[in-house]
């Protein structure tokens, strides 16, 4: 029969009829592989399970302190009795860390995790969210007095007042004479006569040994003392030296002014015409020791001096002698010196900087210099940081202050410059300059980790057993 | 399933959730301290919406198993398992806050991402395929007939083609008796030699290609070049075996339908090899997540 004589029953008739009852290829496959992968998944979960790590639930990459525990569940979550959850709780963070509170008078303390949020990724936990602290300081209460903080701060820029040491009625304490506009004048006489010209480094430089600085005194000068302040032993310990710029403490703060390292060069104690070294930048009575050792063992030297008539020193506050004095003796000789050169150095070079104050002792006071080591009291500051603008970007009014009270820190507004909200601001939160635990108060933790819990394969399960964690010991 | 206008409710409906959802989540992503997190009570509720909505699409299949029960139509289930599963995608990307987070989280995730992927490339396949399985496959049969079909298909063949030329065949039969001229009969007589053209073709060309033992270039397998082989083979054959290259050509043309069929029929169906097994797999480890979730 031709195919163009089929009927359609004759094609229907070619229809298999019991062909549902074989297996069909696709559905078999897509069976099998329903049950394979849910299967693989569990299997590949128990494999965790059987290790004792519960990481595979983790919610995220841990911070890079904390990545070792990243397989340590239990060092932070801390089971409870008779409870499913394992939260991590502030317990656990402080049996390895302490965390003062902020301050006494706060009306809440939030818990750890609150503001150090783990399982973000490769994020410093100290890098809180702004509203970490804007939660109190947006409209801040205090329990018991009133505070006397700004109270309505929302954000760097915006709310947050002038810098304490720029608010009116502020001025700087010290009592050093400093004219910054003479010193940053052009053509000034450098240490040989020679003319200069100043600049901002040339006395001002972070905290770093080993540095020469251009208008010091040779060492061994007695003017040349070494520095004895906190800021000069921490620059004098010698590990700082091998720290590279960024991670350099000593390099964030402006190092203290020492006569022997910034002034010396320029402005020496002579006291004798006798002498070319300097008196020692000390106190009136190591001075007065210094001078009258100095003349005594000179006139032993030339006892000829004695008799040689010398004209005293023209002062104003002392008439000159009509005829030339010879004196008796070496000590009558030596007496009259020492009261001529401190006549100079009290009268002139020493008020050249300092305030002299008279006693009745004989011996001056020299009045405390009180130079601010850090104008920010509550936050911090790092000048390495912000080598990449020069001085007078910031310090605007450096070349132009005259007195001492000027105080020269740079305001609020020329940080807000860089420091704003913003793809292009720098970091403008709270955390960047100001920290949230009292670290005055802070007490040492001993953790009672042993290296080999963190860094081996889980053996936490029978500490887990009684339902108490690592961190909850 | 094709996407037509019977969809225009679930599509409002959809892009109103994803609008809302969205509207939602960028002031909550903008303002979170931390940034979005899943713990977070709206993280939560996107966690939880979009499990709900993967749920509901799994349940697709078990509609499929027990079509008797009074559940609403298949087809609104269809709607409501493509439109409420891709919608899962998004609102589990809220969830997270667009992290994939830890190693099991991050598995969801690429689950997720391969099952609404797969799930919108069958759509799309589904909306598309049936129109040219009509359109190029006029001779459709059940798929799982294709192979039975195919084998009558060969054995039809191969019925022709003995008919004129077995030496007992009876157009072979009708040539010698004729010769002989036992009967005044007007009968179509061909001798042996006439059809040793086509005995050679079906045998060298045609029956391989039915059996599926030519190479995949084989020349019948392209409807021109074939129509152009017949041709020519009618040409070297007598008028009497016509009507026999005609069926034998109508059969090429049927097996190649077949083939068709069975090619469109895998494209409709093998990516669900991918989508269903993976679906249950996230549905599983999805729902050991929210409980281990729930533990930290």
């Amino acid at each position: 029969m031709s195919r163009a004589q089929r009927t359609t029953k004759s094609v229907a008739k070619r229809i298999d009829l019991s062909y549902f009852k074989r297996p069909h290829p696709l559905r078999t496959w897509r069976f099998v592989l329903s049950i394979l992968a849910p299967a693989a998944g569990l299997v590949w979960l128990a494999s965790y399970g059987v290790a004792r790590n519960d990481y595979v639930y983790s919610s995220g990459k841990m911070s890079p302190a904390h990545a070792v525990l990243a397989q340590k569940c239990f060092t932070c979550h801390v089971s409870r009795a008779a409870s499913f959850r394992e939260s991590a709780l502030d317990r656990a963070c402080l049996s390895c860390h302490d965390g003062p509170i902020h301050h006494s008078n706060q009306t809440f303390t939030p818990t750890c995790a609150s503001c150090h949020v783990e399982h973000r990724g490769q994020l410093r936990l100290a890098s809180t969210a702004e509203e970490s602290c804007t939660q109190c300081h947006a409209n801040l209460d205090t329990a018991g007095a009133p505070t006397s903080y700004a109270r309505h701060i929302s954000a760097f820029g915006a709310g947050h007042p002038e810098f304490a040491a720029l608010r009116p009625g502020f001025s700087d304490p010290g009592t050093i004479k400093l004219n910054h506009a003479v010193h940053l004048k052009a053509g000034l006489k450098g240490p040989h006569g020679e003319p200069v010209q100043l600049d901002c480094e040339d006395c001002h430089r972070a905290n770093q040994e080993n540095q020469s600085w251009p208008y010091s005194i040779a060492p061994g000068s007695p003017a040349g003392e070494t520095p004895k302040t906190v800021a000069g032993a921490v620059a004098s310990v010698s590990s700082v030296n091998i720290l590279p710029p960024s991670m350099n403490p000593a390099r964030a703060y402006m190092g203290p002014i020492f006569y022997s390292r910034q002034c010396a060069g320029c402005h020496p104690l002579l006291f004798d015409k006798r002498f070319a070294e300097s008196v020692p930048h000390d106190k009136p009575e190591v001075v007065h020791i210094y001078i009258e050792e100095r003349f005594r063992t000179y006139i032993a030297a030339h006892p000829e001096e004695l008799r040689e008539p010398v004209l005293r020193i023209a002062l104003p506050t002392k008439p000159v002698p009509v005829s030339p004095r010879i004196y008796k003796t070496p000590g009558e000789w030596v007496d009259a010196k020492v009261e001529d050169a401190e006549l100079l150095l009290w009268e002139k070079t020493c008020k050249q900087c300092h305030t002299v104050l008279k006693t009745n002792s004989g011996l001056p006071q020299i009045a405390e210099s009180r130079i601010t080591p850090r104008w920010f009291q509550h936050a911090m500051f790092d000048h390495s940081r912000h080598r990449l603008v020069n001085c007078e970007s910031c310090h605007t009014r450096s070349r132009t202050s005259q007195n001492t009270s000027d105080v020269l820190l740079p305001g609020i507004r020329i940080c807000e410059q860089c420091h704003h909200a913003g793809a292009t601001g720098a970091e403008s939160r709270c955390f960047e300059c100001h920290t949230y635990h009292n670290w005055r108060i802070q007490k040492e933790v001993t953790s009672h980790f042993r290296l080999a819990d963190l860094v081996h394969e889980d053996k936490q399960g029978a500490s887990q057993q009684d339902g108490s964690s690592g961190a909850a010991k | 399933m094709r996407i037509d206008s019977s969809h225009r409710k679930w599509l409002i409906a959809s892009v109103v959730i994803l609008a809302v959802s969205t509207g939602i989540y960028i002031p909550y992503a903008a303002e979170s301290p931390h940034g979005p997190s899943g713990a977070s009570a709206l993280g939560l509720t996107f966690g939880t919406a979009g499990f709900a909505f993967m749920i509901f699409a799994g349940l697709l299949g078990a509609r499929k198993k027990v079509p008797v029960w009074r559940v609403g139509r298949a087809q609104a289930w269809m709607r409501g398992h493509l439109w409420l599963g891709i919608l899962s995608l998004p609102l589990i990307l809220f969830h997270g806050g667009f992290r994939f987070g830890g190693p099991l989280t991050a598995t969801l995730m690429v689950l997720l991402i391969i099952v609404v992927l797969s799930g919108i490339f069958g759509a799309v396949l589904q909306h598309y395929v049936p129109n040219v399985m009509t359109s190029e496959v006029p001779l459709e049969t059940i798929f799982e007939q294709i192979g039975h079909v195919r084998g009558q298909l060969l054995e039809e063949a191969d019925g022709f083609v003995e008919d004129v030329t077995a030496p007992n065949g009876p157009l072979v039969v009708a040539a010698a008796a004729r010769a002989s001229a036992t009967t005044t009969e007007e009968l179509p007589a061909v001798s042996e030699k006439d059809v040793a053209p086509l005995q050679q073709f079906y045998v060298r060309e045609m029956r391989p290609f039915l059996q599926n033992s030519g190479s995949r270039s084989h020349a019948l397998r392209d409807t021109a070049k074939s129509i152009a082989i017949f041709a020519a083979l009618r040409t070297v054959l007598p008028p009497e075996v016509h009507q026999t290259v005609r069926d034998l050509e109508e059969i090429c043309e049927e097996e190649r339908q077949l083939r068709r069929q069975s090619r469109l029929h895998h494209m409709l169906h093998d990516w669900l090899l991918l989508h269903v097994p993976l679906s249950l797999a996230l549905l599983l480890l999805g729902a050991i997540h929210a409980v281990m979730a729930l533990r930290y």
